[in-house]
C-alpha cells in the first residue's frame, strides 16, 4: 500500500520536477521496519502569525508497538528533533492516551494500531519567506516481542500566503489525534511517597468510573504492580508500589485517569509536602543561619502576642518612667534582654534533659498541664487586678514574680524578661512550631542556640528603645496620662486569663471551669482585702484573711483537675472512635493492660488519609476495634510534634505513617504502611488467639 | 463495596508479590547459582573477595548492538584486567530473542572480540526475577562483600544510536571505579533502559 503511494509520488514529483513534498499537507510514507511514519499538516498553506498543529502519524504492524512519554519498564517514547526557519518553533509533544502492554513480570505503556502525536507549530508574524521548510528527524521503537530502533527524516515544504488554508486531510488527522488524547484538567492533584507505595489525592475530576491511571514519569511506580484507584469523600485515590529504581520524586508530573467507559484526564501532580505549609519536610537540612533568623524573627513576633503584650506593657511604663536616664535604661534593657535569653535557655535546658532522659514530650509541655494553666490565669487575673487600682501599693504585687518584676533596677528588669518568657510559652508553640521541632531534633548545642536566638528577637524591641536615644525620646513625658494608661492595659491582661480559662476548660471540662473561676472570686477578695491592709496598715486580720484566699483558690485546683480531666475524656470517646495520642495516656493505657492501636499521621500525608479511609475508619474496623476493646490513639505529627517524632524514632521511623497494635502481654506489632480493608481485624484475630 | 472487593483483592497481590524482595543497593546482592555457556556452576559466593559486573545481554537486541560497537569489550577488558569477575547473563527463554547455545556464544565472544570472565544461561529467568533486571543492557556491580552496590543502566543516554556513548554519562564505569576504590558510587541508582529481557 505505501510502497504504491510512495511510487506514485515519487512519480508525480518527477513529472513536476519539484520536490514530492510541494504543495502537499502531508510529507508522504517513509516506509520502515513494521511501521511506516508521515508528517501532516493541519494547513495545506499558513500565513504568519499562525499556530498550526503538525501530526506525526504512525502506522505500526499488526502486533507492534510504540512508546509513551514514560515507556513503562523497558522501551524508549518517540522523539523529535526540529529543523525549522527561524523564528519558527514547535511544541512539545501532545501523547494520546496511552495503552498497558503487559508482558509479565514487566509492563509496558504505548501506542498499537494507527497513532497519532500532535505538535503546535508557531510561525511568527514576521515571517516573510513564501515557504515554510520543516523538517522533523523522528527517532522511535517500535516492538513486538523484539525491539527495531529507527529514524526518519520527514519534511514538509508548505506555502506561505497572507489566508491560511486548511487541509482536509491534516484537518481530519487533528481531529482523530485530538479525541484520542486525554483532557487536560486545570486541576492540581497530590502525591506522595511512603515507605514502598506511590498515593496520589485528586479532587475535582469529574463524575466517572476511573478504573486505570498511568503516570507520566519514568521509575517512579512499579508500573506491573497491581493499582488501586477508589473514590472517596470527594477525591479519587490512587495507589501503587513504588518502582524498584525510584531515586527522587519528580517535581511535578501528570497523571492520566481513564475511566470504564474509556473516557480520560490527564491532572497534574504535586508533592503533598511541598504544599503543607507547617511543616516542610526540608526543615532539617534548612541552613542553620535561616534556621536562626526565623527564630529571631518568631522571638520578634512574640512581642504582639496577647500572651506577652500586657508584661510588656508593664515594661514599657516602667521605661517611660525613667524617661531622662539613659544609662539606667540601656542597663534595664540588658537585665531584660538577659532574663528573656536565659530563660528561653532554662527552658530548652529542661526540654532538653526531658528529651534526654527519655520522657516524651512536646514544647508547650508547660501547658499541657492544666493546673499550670489555672495559675498563669490567676497571675494574669491578678495582675489585671492591680492595673485596675484593687491593690494599692503601686504597681507591686504578692506574687514572687510579678513583685520581683516591680523591683526597680537590674532585678525588677531581668525578672520582667522572665515573666515574658514564661507568659509567652502558650504562644511559642503554635507559632513557633517550624523552628521549636527543628531544634528538638537537633543536638544539644544546636538547640540551645536556636532559643537564644528566639529570646534575642523577643528582646529586640526594648534593646532598640534603650540604645536608638531617638526612639526613647518619643516617648511622652511621665505624667497623669499613665494612670489612666495602666488601667486600660488592666484589660489585655484580663482578656488573657480570659484566654486560659478556656484553655483550662478545653483541657479539663465546665465543672473544673467553673471551680477556676471561683478561684478568681476568692482572689479577687484576696486582692481587695490585701489592698485595704495596704492602704490603712492595720488589721492583720485582712491580710491573713487574704492569704487564706489565695490558698483557697489554689487548693480549689489541686482537687478538681485531675478528677475532671479524667472524666472529661469519655464525651470524647462517644464521638469518634479514636482519642488524641500522648504519652502519658498511652503508657496509663498499657500499665492498665488495655490493647492499644496507635495510629501516627499528618494533615499532609497522603498514604496516612488514604489508610485511614481505606482501612481504619471503615465500619468494619471500627466494629473490630469495639470487639477486641481496642483503644484506639491517633498522633498528629502536621506540626512535627517533638513527643511524636520521639516515639517514631523509637520505631526507627523518620516519618509518617506508622501503625503500631499493642496486645497484652505481647511485642508491639508494627502494622504495614500500607493497609488493606482486612488487616486490623486480621491482625487482631490473630492476636487475640495467641 | 464491589471496589473494597477489588482493592482487598489488589492489595492481597501486592503484598503476595512484595514477598520476593527487590533487591537494594547497600543491601546483600541476591544469591544465585547459574551454569555458564561451558556448563560450570557459577554462586555468588563463589565470588567472595572480588568485585563482581553483572551485565543482562542479547545479541540482537539493537541498545546491546550499539554497546557492543567497542563501548561493552572496552569496559569488560579494562575491569577484568582488575580482578573484577565479569558476568554477560542472558535470561531469554528458549524460543526468544537472545538465547543461544555454547556454540552461538563462543562463536559471539569470538566475533565481537568480548571479555567476560564467563557467560550465564539464565534461560528460567531465576536470576534475572531475583535482580529484577529488566532490560539489555541492564548492569548491576557487587562489592567483596557480596554488598550490592549498583544497579541500573550502563550510561547516562537511553537510545539505540552508537554516536550517544560519547556524551553519555558512564554510570557503570564510574560505579565500577567507585567500588574498585571502596567507595560507593553517586549515582547507586540509575535508570535501566534498552530492550525488554525476554522472559
Amino acid at each position: 500500500m505505501w510502497v504504491m503511494r510512495l511510487i506514485t509520488t515519487l512519480l508525480c514529483g518527477m513529472v513536476l520536477g519539484v520536490s514530492p513534498t510541494v504543495l502537499a499537507a502531508s510529507s508522504g510514507w517513509q516506509p520502515a521496519k513494521h511501521l511506516q511514519a508521515e508528517l501532516v499538516s493541519e494547513y495545506q498553506t499558513v500565513q504568519p502569525g499562525q499556530t498550526l498543529q503538525l501530526a506525526l502519524h504512525f502506522i505500526p504492524d499488526e502486533y507492534w508497538h510504540t512508546y509513551w512519554i514514560n515507556p513503562g519498564d523497558s522501551g524508549l517514547p518517540t522523539s523529535i528533533a526540529w529543523q525549522l526557519p527561524t523564528g519558527v518553533t514547535a511544541g512539545d509533544i501532545q501523547w494520546p492516551t496511552p495503552q498497558a502492554f503487559s508482558i509479565p513480570p514487566m509492563m509496558n505503556y504505548g501506542f498499537a494500531g494507527p497513532t497519532l502525536l500532535l505538535i503546535d507549530l508557531t510561525v511568527p508574524s514576521s515571517y516573510s519567506a513564501t515557504t515554510l521548510d520543516i523538517t522533523a528527524k523522528v527517532d522511535w521503537l517500535v516492538c513486538e516481542e523484539i525491539c527495531i530502533p529507527a529514524e526518519a527524516s520527514l519534511q514538509l515544504s508548505l506555502p506561505v500566503s497572507s489566508s491560511a488554508e486548511p487541509s482536509v486531510y491534516g484537518q481530519s488527522l487533528v481531529s482523530q489525534a485530538k479525541a484520542r488524547q486525554p483532557q487536560t484538567l486545570a486541576i492540581t492533584g497530590f502525591y506522595d511517597i511512603a515507605g514502598d507505595s506511590f498515593s496520589a489525592a485528586i479532587a475535582g475530576l469529574p463524575d466517572d468510573d476511573f478504573q486505570q491511571f498511568f503516570v507520566s514519569a519514568t521509575e517512579l511506580v512499579d508500573h506491573a504492580a497491581p493499582q488501586h484507584v477508589l473514590f472517596s469523600e470527594g477525591e479519587w485515590l490512587l495507589r501503587q508500589k513504588l518502582n524498584t529504581y525510584f531515586t527522587h520524586a519528580p517535581t511535578d508530573f501528570s497523571v492520566v485517569l481513564v475511566s470504564a467507559n474509556g473516557q480520560s484526564y490527564s491532572v497534574t501532580l504535586q508533592a503533598a509536602a511541598e504544599a503543607a505549609v507547617v511543616s516542610s519536610p526540608d526543615a532539617s537540612q534548612q541552613a542553620l543561619w535561616l534556621v536562626l533568623l526565623m527564630a529571631a524573627a518568631g522571638g520578634l513576633i512574640l512581642n504582639l502576642m496577647p500572651c506577652v503584650f500586657p508584661v510588656l506593657s508593664l515594661k514599657a511604663l516602667s521605661i517611660a518612667g525613667n524617661t531622662g536616664q539613659q544609662q539606667q535604661q540601656k542597663r534595664d534593657a540588658l537585665w531584660y534582654s538577659l532574663g528573656v535569653v536565659l530563660s528561653f535557655v532554662a527552658l530548652a535546658s529542661v526540654l532538653l534533659a526531658l528529651r534526654a532522659a527519655g520522657t516524651a514530650v512536646g514544647w508547650g509541655f508547660q501547658l499541657q498541664s492544666p493546673i499550670l494553666v489555672a495559675a498563669l490565669a490567676y497571675l494574669l487575673f491578678a495582675l489585671g487586678l492591680s492595673l485596675s487600682g484593687l491593690v494599692q501599693f503601686g504597681l507591686g504585687l504578692m506574687n514572687a514574680g510579678g513583685g520581683l518584676t516591680q523591683q526597680k533596677g537590674a532585678k525588677g528588669a531581668f525578672f520582667t524578661g522572665v515573666l515574658a518568657v514564661i507568659v509567652a510559652s502558650p504562644c511559642t508553640a503554635p507559632f513557633m512550631g517550624g523552628a521549636l521541632g527543628y531544634a528538638v531534633t537537633q543536638p544539644p548545642f544546636l538547640a540551645l542556640l536556636v532559643f537564644v536566638a528566639l529570646g534575642l528577637g523577643m528582646a529586640l524591641p526594648f534593646l532598640l528603645l534603650a540604645f536608638v536615644p531617638g526612639l526613647a525620646k518619643r516617648l511622652p513625658k511621665p505624667g497623669a496620662w499613665m494612670d489612666t494608661l495602666k488601667q486600660v492595659l488592666a484589660y489585655p491582661l484580663y482578656l488573657s486569663a480570659v484566654w486560659l480559662a478556656w484553655v483550662y476548660g478545653r483541657q479539663t471540662g465546665i465543672d473544673a471551669l467553673a471551680l477556676l473561676l471561683c478561684g478568681a472570686v476568692a482572689l479577687a477578695a484576696a486582692c481587695w482585702l490585701w489592698g485595704r491592709w495596704q492602704l490603712r496598715r492595720e488589721g492583720k486580720a485582712d491580710a491573713v484573711f487574704a492569704l487564706l484566699l489565695v490558698a483557697l483558690a489554689l487548693s480549689v485546683l489541686w482537687m478538681a483537675t485531675p478528677k475532671l480531666a479524667e472524666n472529661s475524656s469519655s464525651p470524647e470517646v462517644t464521638q469518634t472512635h479514636w482519642q488524641s495520642w500522648s504519652a502519658d495516656k498511652h503508657a496509663a493505657l498499657l500499665a492498665a493492660g488495655k490493647p492499644v492501636l496507635v495510629n501516627m499521621t499528618a494533615d499532609w500525608c497522603i498514604t496516612c488519609l488514604v489508610n485511614e479511609r481505606v482501612a481504619l475508619n471503615t465500619d468494619s474496623s471500627k466494629a473490630a476495634l469495639a470487639l477486641f476493646d481496642v483503644t484506639y490513639l491517633k498522633g498528629d505529627w502536621t506540626r512535627r510534634d517533638a513527643a511524636i517524632t520521639a516515639y517514631l524514632h523509637q520505631y526507627q521511623r523518620d516519618g509518617v505513617p506508622l501503625y503500631v497494635l499493642y496486645w497484652p502481654g505481647q511485642p508491639a506489632e508494627v502494622l504495614p504502611q500500607i493497609l488493606t480493608p482486612d488487616t486490623l481485624r486480621q491482625t487482631l484475630e490473630r492476636l487475640s488467639k495467641q | 463495596m464491589k471496589k473494597m472487593k477489588l482493592l482487598a483483592l489488589a492489595a492481597a497481590a501486592l503484598f503476595a508479590g512484595s514477598v520476593a524482595a527487590a533487591p537494594q543497593v547497600g543491601q546483600p546482592a541476591p544469591a544465585f547459582t547459574v551454569k555458564d555457556s561451558t556448563g560450570q556452576v557459577h554462586s555468588l559466593q563463589d565470588f567472595a573477595g572480588k568485585n563482581v559486573v553483572l551485565e543482562w545481554t542479547n545479541h540482537d537486541c539493537p541498545f546491546v548492538v550499539k554497546h557492543y560497537n567497542g563501548n561493552m569489550q572496552q569496559l569488560q577488558k579494562t575491569y577484568t584486567e582488575q580482578d573484577v569477575v565479569w558476568l554477560s547473563v542472558i535470561s531469554s527463554k528458549p524460543g526468544s530473542q537472545g538465547h543461544i547455545d555454547q556454540a552461538k556464544s563462543d562463536e559471539l565472544t569470538t566475533s565481537r572480540g568480548a571479555a567476560p570472565t564467563a557467560v550465564i544461561f539464565d534461560e528460567d529467568g531465576v536470576m534475572g526475577k531475583a535482580y529484577d533486571a529488566r532490560t539489555t543492557p541492564h548492569m548491576y556491580v557487587i562489592d567483596k562483600a557480596g554488598i550490592l552496590q549498583y544497579m541500573g543502566g550502563i550510561d547516562s543516554i537511553p537510545s539505540a544510536k552508537v554516536e550517544d556513548i560519547a556524551n553519555a554519562t558512564p554510570y557503570l564505569a564510574n560505579a565500577t571505579k567507585a567500588v574498585i576504590a571502596g567507595q560507593t558510587p553517586d549515582p547507586a541508582v540509575t535508570r535501566p533502559y534498552g530492550c525488554s529481557v525476554k522472559y
